[in-house]
């Protein structure tokens, strides 16, 4: 039999983690962007490691070993020889370079759980290493092990496998990363085009249905009632001469249409952008509309600024819709409203004491308010058990301008 | 009576100074900016000033903010702001000082030229007014308070009425009661508010402003 090289049994150790380090590669799910791309370059470097091992010669020194084992009975058993037989130096170091490599890209693939199967593995083959040396040593051993045929193989033939397995797996891997790199940045690509279709046919949808809905407004309101007036308006010059009673009567009554138009007009301009946040922007805007709410409202206002213009208005609506919710179905006896901005994101929070159970999926405004932040990557999150309390989260991204001038 | 007019439509102003005219009023000067208005209100110090709250040069709140301001360098200068549409905030801010001499508008309260005067009038002579959209708001949100709840149907009516800066005489009109009748309810109102009884109709219409929007 041949005699145990432990350069045999690094070259399997190495093969054998090889083999792991593939299998879990495929496994394991990688993690995405900058330690993606450091994964690549990790297993570009393994393969290159290799080939300098092949590249460079068979030539220098090679290094020796002694092992003694004591046993119990005081008798002592001696085993040494070359570490490397038939290795170099420079064999040696590019080994470990490989190896180091590897197990860094290993470990940077996988979890630290895969980390811990190589180190446990490692340890595996240390151990098996130590008992056949000293069983061999020791003259323990007789017969024929399933194991010889490793044994008998050359070292050159080891390095050739080292180097197959390196490339295969460096390869692989290098290949997976390019591919999953490509394919993530792809399908990420791929879901936000998705997701900015849908927000942007959501926006338009809403300005479109927005926009008809005035045209209607104005049509059967103030454009009807201005129609009207005119009509009143000749009768009554018609009627001044021969019955300024009538004449006065019609006249008055133009008055009042004129009153009852001005009422429609004023509902729809503050239904478009309410006055009050043209004037003084968005937190005095959610003063005035908790002031205006039938529920005691209490405000935490703190904007450093004022946010884009149709952000605030987007916000100010989302608020407006759900302090009306407040009103109309939490049967809640008080709210309070903050506002605030912070780490370049604008958040509102309305929380009430009411019974719960609000929900975007059913019919109320909530889903039209997601729909409209969505068009700015804004957010709503609703919390609302049945028997309350319920709070409502409000957060767009967005940037403040210039600083806050009030006189409150 | 000497009057400042500010309102940057040229239709609107016209309008207005023909009208005032129409009804004995002496507009001394009509601007159509938020410093003009300013520095004539500073500069004039006139018996009443009707300011519109949107102007140049910002075109948002301007014209209240000069209002305002020109009051803390003028206490109790007479301003009745009009607007678009009423704000319980702006409300609250043109109080604020609690010196009376306000008052606040919807620009449709035009249309009734004599009540529209009287309204000028009275802000004139120290007194507040507010639009009934305004008392209707700050009503609505004191609806569920405890105090509020227990007023009768008449007393809300005539708190309403009280809080636009109505007289007695104007409110018994109103609502076709005696004078006397107005003041057993007002007495009342107060009771139930726990708000000290005052006989100047200035003070009385301010405690229920500031009484409702506290």
């Amino acid at each position: 039999m041949d005699a145990m090289e432990p350069w045999n049994l690094w070259m399997y150790l190495f093969c054998s983690l090889a083999a792991v380090c593939l299998c879990l590669i495929w496994i394991v799910p990688t993690p995405r962007g900058r330690g993606l791309r450091g994964v690549g370059l990790g297993a570009a470097l393994v393969p290159a490691a290799t080939l300098c091992v092949l590249a460079f010669g068979v030539t220098a020194p090679t290094w020796t070993f002694q092992v003694t084992a004591i046993f119990a009975d005081g008798h002592s058993v001696t085993s040494g020889g070359s570490l490397l037989p038939g290795a170099s130096q420079l064999e040696a170091f590019w080994l470990a370079v490989a190896i180091v490599v590897a197990a860094s890209v290993f470990t940077l693939v996988a979890s630290r759980q895969a980390a811990y199967l190589a180190a446990i593995t490692l340890l595996a083959f240390g151990l098996w290493q130590a008992y056949v040396a000293l069983k061999l040593h020791a003259g323990l051993v007789g017969g024929y092990y399933w194991y010889d045929f490793m044994l008998r193989w050359t070292d050159r033939l080891a390095v050739w496998l080292v180097a197959l397995a390196s490339v295969a797996s460096g390869s692989l891997l290098a290949a997976r990363t390019i591919v999953a790199d490509a394919l993530g940045r792809r399908s990420g690509l791929t879901a936000q085009v998705q997701r900015l279709t849908l927000t942007r046919a959501a926006a338009v949808d809403a300005a479109a249905a927005e926009l008809r809905r005035l045209e209607r407004d104005l049509h059967d309101g103030a454009q009807a009632r201005l129609v009207a007036l005119g009509i009143n308006l000749r009768a009554a010059e018609r009627l001044i001469r021969t019955s300024p009673d009538d004449a006065a009567t019609l006249v008055a009554e133009c008055r009042e249409t004129s009153a009852q138009a001005l009422a429609e007009l004023r509902n729809l301009v503050r239904g478009i952008y309410p006055p009050v946040l043209a004037d003084r922007g968005l937190g005095d805007a959610v003063r005035a509309l908790v002031l205006d709410c039938p529920v005691p409202v209490a405000a935490e206002i703190d904007l450093p600024g004022r946010p884009p213009t149709p952000v605030e208005s987007a916000v100010y609506f989302a608020i407006a819709e759900v302090l009306n919710n407040v009103a109309k179905h939490a049967d809640a006896t008080r709210a309070l409203v903050r506002l605030g901005y912070a780490d370049g994101i604008l958040r509102a929070e309305v929380t009430d004491d009411g019974n719960g159970g609000a929900d975007p999926g059913n019919g109320t405004g909530l889903a039209g308010i997601e729909r409209r932040l969505s068009a700015f990557d804004g957010i709503l999150a609703v919390n609302s058990p049945i028997g309350g309390p319920t709070i409502i989260i409000i957060e767009v991204p967005c940037a403040l301008s210039s600083p806050k001038i009030s006189t409150s | 009576m000497r009057v400042v007019l500010a309102e940057d439509l040229y239709l609107l102003r016209t309008g207005l100074e023909k009208l005032l005219a129409a009804h004995g009023f002496d507009v001394i000067e009509a601007v159509d900016s938020g410093p003009a208005l300013l520095d004539a209100l500073v500069r004039r110090q006139p018996d009443v000033a009707v300011v519109d709250v949107r102007l140049p040069p910002t075109f948002t709140d301007e014209g209240l903010r000069a209002a305002i301001e020109a009051r803390r360098q003028v206490p109790g200068l007479p301003v009745l702001v009009l607007s678009q549409y009423v704000e319980q905030l702006y409300a609250r801010e043109l109080l604020a000082d609690r010196a009376g001499a306000v008052g606040y508008l919807l620009k449709d309260r035009v249309f009734n030229d004599d009540q529209f005067t009287d309204a000028i009038r009275t802000v004139a002579r120290g007194g507040t007014v507010m639009d009934p959209e305004v008392v209707g708001k700050l009503l609505g949100r004191r609806a569920r308070d405890e105090p509020v709840a227990r007023l009768t149907a008449r007393e809300r009516e005539v708190l309403a009425l009280m809080a636009e800066g109505r007289s007695n005489s104007a409110i018994a009109q109103r609502l076709s009661i005696s004078e006397k009748a107005v003041s057993k309810h007002s007495t009342s109102i107060f009771t139930k508010l726990d708000l000290a009884p005052s006989e100047d109709d200035n003070r009385r219409v301010l405690a229920v402003l500031a009484y409702l929007n506290a």
